[in-house]
């Protein structure tokens, strides 16, 4: 039966583009890293880019070159890729590759209304976004003075409308309640996209559930490490928290009586899964950082999606590994163009 | 012994290059393209080698001529191609040729720029003009409503907005409507324009951030309009929007430039609006004259790049290649560059001529040395080719690519491969349609060659033209054998059967009565003695049992066809033996196999043979059945014994002979050789235990030279390894021997399956317009033949002819290929000018 349900996936749902991605995949291996690493200048790096997966996608671009070249470049050939194979999908992968595309939909919400609230220009916000959470009424939420506001005249016809329901208040935007709209939006955004993935179920749901349960536990603790020392009382924090991960529900509970560093650390050693985490972090030089940690766990749950067929895990995973990948680029080429050498192997391997 | 039968003898040579010459050197090499390079410092990256710059250079001006050709192409200029090949220039010129480029685009992108700027303002105005147009309708409409429906205001609006209508509107419908014009006064508006796709969003926000309270109205553009960065054409609504109060304004502006839309003043009365209106018209009519000269200028610049881009991207191609060639060289020593090539030993000379020329080119005083090397490495497999061996070799190469110096199967396949693919597709009709098609790409060669077909499949076609131009030629000829053009056959030499010899008469009761009837050509003067002159014989396409008839025949044919070509194949690897000098393989391995062969489906074949020629019609009611005889012969079955006539005297013995061969032959393959092998081992051992004793070193020397002659013998001698090997070569080919006959059958079964479609398909189809009398016939066959013509050609020619090549291309791999052929080399890639300006490598 399993066997009929392959083809029907592969003939049916995206076989095609499923083979599309395991190939676009394919990137730096440790080899590139090493040489990429060696690279005395931008120039040389853009030589070596040459030679990997992503190819001339350089070529147009006149000496001399900068990282924000670069940036921009990398973006946009994982948006090309990635709206090809938005363009080719339908029916629930259609679905689940929009769910993606949610999470950057409202970080972009939030950085315009920060930039807003800081009197920057449109304009000069505008290119700051990242192309893959653009949407039509997006440009407008600078004329929002209220959250209610925001809702009723921009949010409402956006996909991002579900998500909000939790959020809406008479209050005026403030730097507290930005923080608050966009961990409130994020909040509901994973418990959606966790459900719609336990739903879907098969393999998809036990690659997906996996990795969001991840994200979610990783929010409610970074959450709780950067309100000590704000002015967010417990209560409110506790409403942030995302209710799918492992530690719902005793370890939230537990995480909304923190208040220091000590004690998150305390509720996730008992999770089997945090507690290398935490081991072995610190601020001394030569350590980890928490956040280092946590990027290096996602990748390899990430990497791990990729072993299992037929499921839309691997179009997820893609995205965040690409992503990573193009973050562990610019920041060899940020060293480079700033000959700070020292720091240049702290990047995030992809295995 | 031609080139063609086996790879060219290569030979690796070092290069000792002056600096300063070589540039020149590798451009001459280039142009001739017959050395492949090695790379010399494998590990060493690609951004750390020594012309790393000139390779960035070359780059950056590769990026601005692919700017100029983007910008030719975008005007539509055509890109002139005279097929000039100009020389790589010399190092010294690439400065030239940079400033060039680089004032060519810098040039580029201010005229783009200036350009930009007056479309952006033509743009505007454009826009303006629109909007001028547009809103002009939307008062006049509003205006002329108000007169028709005078006291009905509300009505107005309930129209305009439908369920939009704005609570508040309401309470003013008295003031409204009693001064209707003087009431736009208090309330502001803005206009602009919209892109298309966005208009029901912002009609959405509109509504919901101002809560109701505006008026929008919107109409499209008609006219196109030019986006002035990207240069699209892009589709646009003009908008007005009315609202009370300032609060209401600063929010529907901050909404406008959210969606992106541009506003634009408009006054409120018509005769401003008229005023600005002409102005507009001359300011773009001003504009366009201005926007003329621009392209003009623009175009002005393009026809001189257009006349040069193409030598000039061939020019830096060229540098670019030979930088990235110099990179692979060795630079440690000082002023010299050392390179190792692989190169035809024939063409050592012209390559040393064309040093001596790059060379003097460069004006240095001290020549380039070339010198040759001992190598233990395999050396790449060089076929030369030309345009019509290339089809057939690279039906070769796509299953591997010969050793070293291994018979290359190509030539005999340009024989065997279409007359294969032919007698599966034997049929005169269809092979002349293939014929004439390939006839047609074969004439047209010279223009295609020169604009290279874009699609895929037609460019595949175009490759193998002269091999479907052979199997276009064959299948005719096999068609006549079969005597079937179109599935019908052709009486021209007259038929051997005689029916009047039956003698039947006009109210013979049997004739009344049997719609068939059987010739017997035992009696006399019903068979005229003689066979049908050529092919077979015409009556048979009337005949009830023609399949029968001929599916023994061509069973039988594809046999012998089967095992003619695997013996060829055997003699092909005593070619290869003997060549190597190896003779072990080829009294231990070679001589069996044949035996082998020969006992078993050879005996068959000489059965098939000696039935054909010597049993009769006569006896053809006792005539012996080759199958039970075959099976009876490995059964060790005496013939007379099951009361079986037997097929010639003595047959009995000859047959127990030949098991008895074949049972031998396997132990033969099997064991002789590794026994050998394993006698060797030791008594090299002991050799090397004695020389070493008698410090005898040149004959140990001389040995292992020997040794790694033909095939590297392993260093430690592995005993199970070989027999292992051994044995599962020997069960391979004695299986093989039984199943690649049998597979040879598929000669009949896709000649039959191909006689059979085209009979369905005359008789189906083009029968029944044949068949009815009349006009209406006539117009029946018309429409009948399109159909049929067209099925023919789908059907027939090209999916028959596709499943027929497949399989020919099968008995020419597996079948053929086994006997002999190793292709585990690997293929010469010279450094070559002309594959890289075509684009056909990849640096």
């Amino acid at each position: 039966l399993n066997f009929v349900f392959f083809i029907y996936f592969a003939v049916n749902t995206s076989g095609f583009l499923e083979g599309l991605v395991r190939g676009f995949k394919n990137g730096l291996s440790k080899e590139d890293y090493r040489h990429l690493t060696q690279c005395d200048t931008l120039e040389d790096l853009k030589l070596h880019l040459q030679g990997t997966g992503y190819g001339h996608f350089l070529a147009n671009e006149p000496s001399p070159l900068t990282v924000s070249v670069i940036d921009e470049k990398l973006r946009e050939k994982l948006v090309i890729e990635f709206e090809y194979i938005r363009n080719h999908a339908y029916k629930d992968l259609a679905t689940f590759l929009d769910f993606i595309k949610y999470s950057y939909m409202i970080d972009n919400i939030i950085l315009l209304i920060t930039g807003t609230l800081h009197q920057r220009q449109l304009s000069e916000l505008l290119p700051k976004c990242h192309p893959l959470g653009i949407f039509d009424q997006m440009e407008t939420v600078t004329i929002a003075s209220t959250t209610a506001d925001l809702y009723n005249a921009i949010l409402v016809d956006s996909p991002l409308a579900p998500f909000f329901k939790e959020c809406i208040s008479e209050e005026d935007l403030n730097e507290m309640n930005i923080e608050i709209i966009r961990n409130t939006l994020y909040k509901a955004y994973l418990e959606a996209f966790y459900d719609w993935c336990q739903q879907k179920g098969g393999a998809t749901a036990d690659v997906m559930c996996e990795i969001l349960a991840f994200e979610a536990d990783r929010r409610s603790i970074i959450i709780t490490i950067n309100s000590f020392g704000t002015e967010l009382t417990k209560e409110d924090r506790a409403k942030l928290y995302p209710r799918r991960g492992k530690l719902y529900p005793d370890g939230l509970l537990e995480l909304s009586k923190a208040d220091e560093y000590e004690a998150v650390k305390r509720v996730s050693e008992l999770y089997a899964e945090y507690k290398p985490l935490f081991d072995g972090t610190g601020n001394n030089p030569g350590d980890k950082t928490l956040e280092d940690k946590f990027f290096e766990h996602e990748v390899t749950l990430n990497v791990n999606s990729f072993m299992q067929q037929f499921q839309y895990g691997v179009f997820y995973s893609y995205v965040k590994l690409k992503e990573q990948e193009c973050r562990n680029i610019i920041w060899i080429a940020e060293c480079i163009a700033q000959r700070h050498r020292a720091k240049i192997d702290s990047y995030i391997p992809i295995m | 012994m031609g080139s063609l039968f086996r790879s060219e003898e290569m030979c690796l040579a070092q290069l000792y290059l002056q600096s300063e010459a070589a540039f020149a050197c590798v451009s001459e090499l280039g142009e001739l393209g017959l050395a492949q390079f090695r790379d010399l410092n494998p590990d060493v990256n690609a951004f750390q080698r020594k012309f790393v710059n000139e390779v960035r250079r070359c780059d950056d001006m590769e990026r601005k001529l692919r700017f100029l050709e983007k910008e030719v192409k975008k005007d539509n200029l055509a890109i002139d191609d005279t097929g000039e090949n100009p020389p790589a220039p010399l190092p010294r010129e690439m400065i030239d040729m940079e400033n060039k480029f680089d004032k060519l685009e810098t040039e580029m992108k201010s005229v783009n720029s200036n350009q930009e700027a007056l479309k952006k303002n033509f743009l505007e105005l454009t826009e303006l003009k629109h909007i001028l147009r547009k809103t002009q309708q939307f008062f006049e409409q509003i205006i002329l409503t108000k007169y028709k429906k005078n006291n009905n205001q509300a009505a107005l609006y309930q129209q305009d907005q439908e369920t939009h209508v704005p609570q508040q509107y309401d309470d003013e419908t008295p003031l409204i409507a009693s001064e209707f014009s003087r009431s736009f006064n208090r309330f502001g508006f803005v206009a602009g324009v919209l892109m298309r796709d966005k208009i029901s969003a912002f009609e959405r926000v509109i509504w919901r951030a101002c809560r109701g309270n505006v008026f929008l109205r919107y109409t499209e553009i008609e006219a196109e309009l030019e986006d002035p960065h990207t240069g699209d054409k892009v589709n646009k609504y003009v908008f007005i929007v009315f609202f009370q109060g300032d609060q209401l304004k600063s929010r529907i502006k901050k909404i406008c430039t959210g969606f992106r839309a541009t506003l634009y003043p408009c006054p409120e009365t018509p005769q401003e609006r008229r005023e600005i209106a002409l102005g507009v018209m001359t300011r773009i009519e001003d504009l366009q004259t201005v926007l003329n000269q621009t392209a003009d200028h623009r175009r002005m610049v393009l026809s001189q790049v257009a006349l040069n881009i193409r030598v000039w991207l061939i020019k830096v191609r060229k540098i670019k290649a030979i930088y990235h060639t110099l990179n692979l060289f060795n630079v440690n020593i000082e002023k010299c560059l050392i390179a190792e090539c692989w190169c035809p030993v024939v063409d050592i000379d012209r390559i040393q001529l064309a040093l001596r020329r790059g060379t003097e080119l460069s004006g240095s005083s001290v020549p380039s040395i070339m010198q040759q090397m001992q190598t233990k490495e395999n050396p790449p497999t060089y076929n030369q080719t030309d345009k019509f061996t290339s089809g057939f070799q690279a039906i070769i190469d796509a299953f591997g690519v010969s050793n070293y110096r291994e018979v290359n199967p190509a030539p005999f396949t340009i024989i065997t491969f279409p007359f294969l693919f032919a007698v599966m597709f034997g049929d005169m009709g269809h092979g002349l349609l293939m014929f004439l098609f390939a006839l047609y790409l074969v004439l047209k060669e010279n223009r295609y060659m020169k604009h290279k077909p874009e699609d895929e499949i037609f460019k595949m076609m175009f490759d193998g033209r002269y091999l479907i131009l052979l199997m276009g030629l064959f299948s005719i000829y096999t068609g006549f054998l079969y005597n079937e053009c179109f599935s019908r056959s052709i009486n021209i030499f007259g038929t051997s059967w005689n029916v009047r010899a039956m003698n039947f008469t006009d109210n013979d009761v049997f004739l009344a009565t049997n719609p068939v009837v059987t010739l017997d050509p035992n009696k006399p003067g019903v068979f005229r003695g003689y066979p049908y002159f050529y092919g077979i014989d015409p009556i048979w396409q009337s005949a009830e049992n023609k399949i029968t008839v001929q599916n023994s025949y061509k069973m039988k044919n594809a046999v012998l066809m089967g095992f003619a070509q695997m013996i060829f194949g055997l003699s092909l690897a005593f070619c290869n033996r003997r060549h190597f000098k190896d003779k072990l393989t080829l009294y231990c391995e070679l001589l069996p196999q044949l035996l082998f062969l020969c006992a078993l489906i050879g005996y068959l074949c000489m059965c098939i043979l000696y039935k054909w020629s010597v049993w009769t019609v006569a006896q053809s009611n006792t005539a012996p059945s080759l199958l039970i005889g075959l099976i009876d012969m490995y059964m060790l079955t005496d013939p007379k014994s099951n009361n079986r006539v037997p097929l010639y005297t003595g047959q009995y013995q000859v047959q127990i002979f030949l098991v008895i061969v074949t049972v031998l032959c396997v132990p033969w393959m099997f064991l002789s050789k590794p026994y050998i092998l394993y006698k060797r081992s030791k008594q090299k051992k002991g050799v090397r235990l004695d020389s070493q004793s008698d410090d005898d070193v040149a004959i140990l020397h001389h040995e292992n030279n020997d040794a790694n002659y033909g095939k590297q013998e392993p260093e430690s001698f592995d005993m199970s390894e070989v027999i292992i090997y051994q044995a599962i070569h020997t069960i391979e080919f004695c299986l093989s021997c039984i199943s690649h006959t049998a597979s040879y059958l598929r000669l009949w079964a896709l000649s039959l399956a191909h006689s059979e479609l085209s009979e369905v398909l005359w008789s189906m189809v083009m029968h029944t317009g044949l068949a009815t009398s009349g006009t209406s016939g006539a117009i029946l066959s018309f429409f009948v033949f399109w159909f049929f013509s067209s099925l023919t050609v789908s059907i027939l020619l090209v999916m028959e002819g596709l499943s027929a090549f497949l399989h020919a291309i099968r008995l020419h791999w597996v079948e053929f290929q086994s006997k002999f052929y190793k292709g585990e080399g690997y293929i010469f890639s010279p450094f070559s000018f002309t594959l890289i300006v075509e684009g056909k490598v990849e640096e």
